[in-house]
């Protein structure tokens, strides 16, 4: 059986009924008076994918789609690693400088991925920011901030 | 129409307009060149550049970027046998055996060439027909186009995946996506949980490197041990000796070309087929048409990457016919530079020729002018892009998560970008990894708000009388084919899902 598409489909399917039952009439006005509401395609679109999520559940319980490999370690990691890194640097944007984040972002996915030669370290972030500062402030004139 | 295009060549022909054209193609067939970075994160990376700069010149870079990503592919392809994108798969296997016997750089210049006939008789293909559609698309109306656009929708689902439903399911949400923030009609907030920045709804370029670029780089960075492994294995590839491409190859190369591009063009109109349904085709037309198929394979065949690469490079222009014509975006390049044109104030669609006729011509003479830049840089470039791919990835991948950050900040509001960005990135991943197909998202996102315009007035004017789509033959025809289409689909992969068990 494939699980992959299993557990992606009733994942979906309560994503959709989530969004049919308490999403869509909280987030939404439905007594607008307009001939049309606005909650109309956001209803068709969660009916739509609550259905098809269904098919997806049924067909993978009958084994008819095909087996997908889940993400590996390694790559979970660096899915988690690079909302990190994403994070902190926005956290060093708004309490240091803005100059400070792009570094980070740049040191640390270099080091992430085990690069270890200092000079390169040091270099490609810096050249990267001088860049960007070059770039934009002073070839097209304008700030960034 | 001739003179609008000289006048046009006057426009693109500036030296601040050709420098961009330049930078676009360089840069592109750089990042093309690089495993792993395909023409949709090029594109997406580069799109808050040409914020600050003139309109014709800005989508002059940007199309000289996706032209450059898609010849560049090759280079690796030959090269490392790991092609920068999957259209360039079939060039590796044609191509890679000829670097091994030290036929290297032959392999890339008839890729070159190939790559810039398939792109310059595609633009024509595009300047000629684009108008002639447009004029009959600003005769269609709101029920006409809701039956276009899940024409369109449905026919890219089943397409550029390997799951009809799945690709529905992206689709729909992408959709979906589109419907956060103010409704135009009433006035009205949707999904915005009370945060002003989602007043204005998603930001789509923030979503567009999210969706493609972010997601793909953790992709490539938790796989980085195949990286290092591949760029260590050019290291060690052998020299060239067979350098130049003799009147025997383009003998060989002709007929594989000429029906490579056909085959290119053909393949980038329909909306959702892509790249890599069209250098595959070409590549196993060419095969079929050789007196010892396994040959390609085996010993390499300079006929199979001319045929790879030249309609490789012919869907690129011709993918944007749809998109010029009808305002629908055909591929992933197609929807982002929807972006581009919306943040210089162009609509894409129909009026656009009406409209912006002037812009329209410089385009088409900027595409022209790109086809001939890319021969240049491509021939002159060649070795020194195949020394710059053979840098860590480290540094490569660092750079462009850098680029990401920068683009969706600048884009996107500020920090609201980065997290939008953040946030995308992390569905995109999962999208990759379980095949939903995050290309129909990104054009159900795209397309959602002009689908629900359209919906709201073919309801308003049907009035609750479905019979009154009688009156609208063009729709029917769409619909029926939409039905048909899915229908002829979903049976040719029960067959094929058969076959393979």
């Amino acid at each position: 059986m494939p699980k992959a598409d299993l557990i992606a489909g009733v994942f979906l399917m309560l994503g959709g009924l989530l969004l049919l039952f308490v999403i869509i009439p909280a987030q939404t006005e439905q007594d607008t008076g307009a001939a049309v509401p606005p909650d109309l395609l956001p209803q068709i679109c969660a009916v739509g994918i609550t259905i098809l999520a269904a098919v997806l559940t049924l067909n993978a319980l009958r084994g008819k789609t095909p087996d997908i490999k889940p993400p590996k370690a390694s790559e979970w990691r660096a899915l988690v690693a690079v909302v990190v890194i994403i994070l902190a640097a926005v956290a060093l944007f708004e309490h240091v400088h803005p100059a400070a984040a792009g570094f980070f972002v740049t040191l640390a996915t270099m080091l992430y991925m085990e690069e270890r030669r200092w000079y390169l370290l040091l270099a490609l972030p810096g050249s990267l920011v001088a860049i960007v500062y070059l770039l934009f402030y002073e070839f097209l004139g304008t700030a960034i901030l | 129409m001739m003179d609008e295009l000289i006048a046009g060549f006057g426009a693109a022909l500036t030296f601040y307009n050709v420098s961009f054209i330049f930078m676009g193609v360089a840069i592109g067939y750089l990042v093309g060149a690089l495993p792993g970075l395909g023409k949709g994160t090029a594109t997406a990376v580069a799109i808050p550049i040409t914020f600050y700069i003139e309109p014709l010149a800005a989508i002059a870079f940007l199309i000289g970027i996706s032209k450059g990503s898609t010849a560049g592919s090759a280079v690796s392809a030959i090269l490392m046998n790991t092609p920068g994108e999957p259209s360039s798969a079939p060039t590796a296997m044609a191509g890679y055996p000829l670097a091994r016997a030290g036929k290297a750089q032959k392999a890339l210049k008839m890729g070159l060439y190939a790559s810039v006939i398939g792109d310059f008789v595609s633009t024509c293909v595009l300047i000629l027909s684009a108008q002639s559609l447009a004029d009959y698309a600003l005769g269609i109306g709101p029920i006409e186009l809701v039956a276009i656009l899940a024409f369109s929708l449905t026919f890219i689902a089943a397409l550029s995946g390997k799951s009809l439903v799945k690709g529905l399911i992206a689709g729909l949400f992408g959709i979906l996506c589109s419907t956060v923030g103010t409704e135009i009609e009433t006035s009205t907030e949707r999904f915005t949980f009370g945060s002003f920045d989602l007043y204005e709804g998603l930001p789509l370029i923030p979503v567009a490197i999210g969706m493609l670029a972010l997601s793909e780089m953790m992709v490539q960075i938790g796989d980085r041990r195949r990286l290092e492994a591949e760029t260590d294995l050019l290291r060690g590839s052998g020299k060239p000796e067979d350098a130049y491409v003799t009147w025997e190859d383009w003998k060989k190369s002709a007929r594989a070309i000429i029906r490579g591009t056909g085959v290119g063009i053909f393949i980038g109109i329909l909306p959702g087929l892509g790249a890599s349904t069209g250098s595959f085709l070409s590549y196993g037309m060419a095969r079929r048409a050789a007196k010892d198929p396994d040959s390609f394979e085996r010993d390499g065949a300079i006929e199979g990457v001319a045929a790879t690469e030249s309609a490789d490079n012919a869907v690129v222009p011709a993918s944007f016919v749809p998109l010029f014509a009808l305002g629908i975006p055909g591929s992933v390049i197609a929807a982002i530079l929807i972006g581009a044109f919306v943040i210089q104030g162009v609509t894409p669609g129909p009026l656009m020729f009406l409209e912006q006729a002037e812009l329209m011509q410089g385009i088409y003479a900027s595409m022209l002018a790109a086809s001939l830049i890319l021969l240049g840089i491509g021939y002159f470039g060649q070795n020194v892009f195949a020394r710059i791919i053979k840098l860590s990835p480290s540094l490569v991948l660092s750079s462009v998560v850098f680029l990401c950050c920068l683009g969706s900040y600048l884009q996107g509001g500020g920090m609201f970008g980065l997290y939008v960005m953040a946030v995308f990135a992390v569905i995109g991943f999962f999208a990759r990894k379980y095949d939903f197909g995050f290309v129909t998202f990104l054009i159900g996102f795209v397309i959602g708000d002009g689908f629900e315009l359209a919906l709201r007035q073919s309801i308003g004017l049907l009035k609750g009388t479905p019979e009154a789509m009688l009156d609208h033959p063009v729709a029917i025809v769409f619909w029926v084919l939409t039905i048909v289409g899915v229908l002829a689909i979903l049976r040719r992969k029960k067959v094929s899902t058969e076959s393979a068990n």
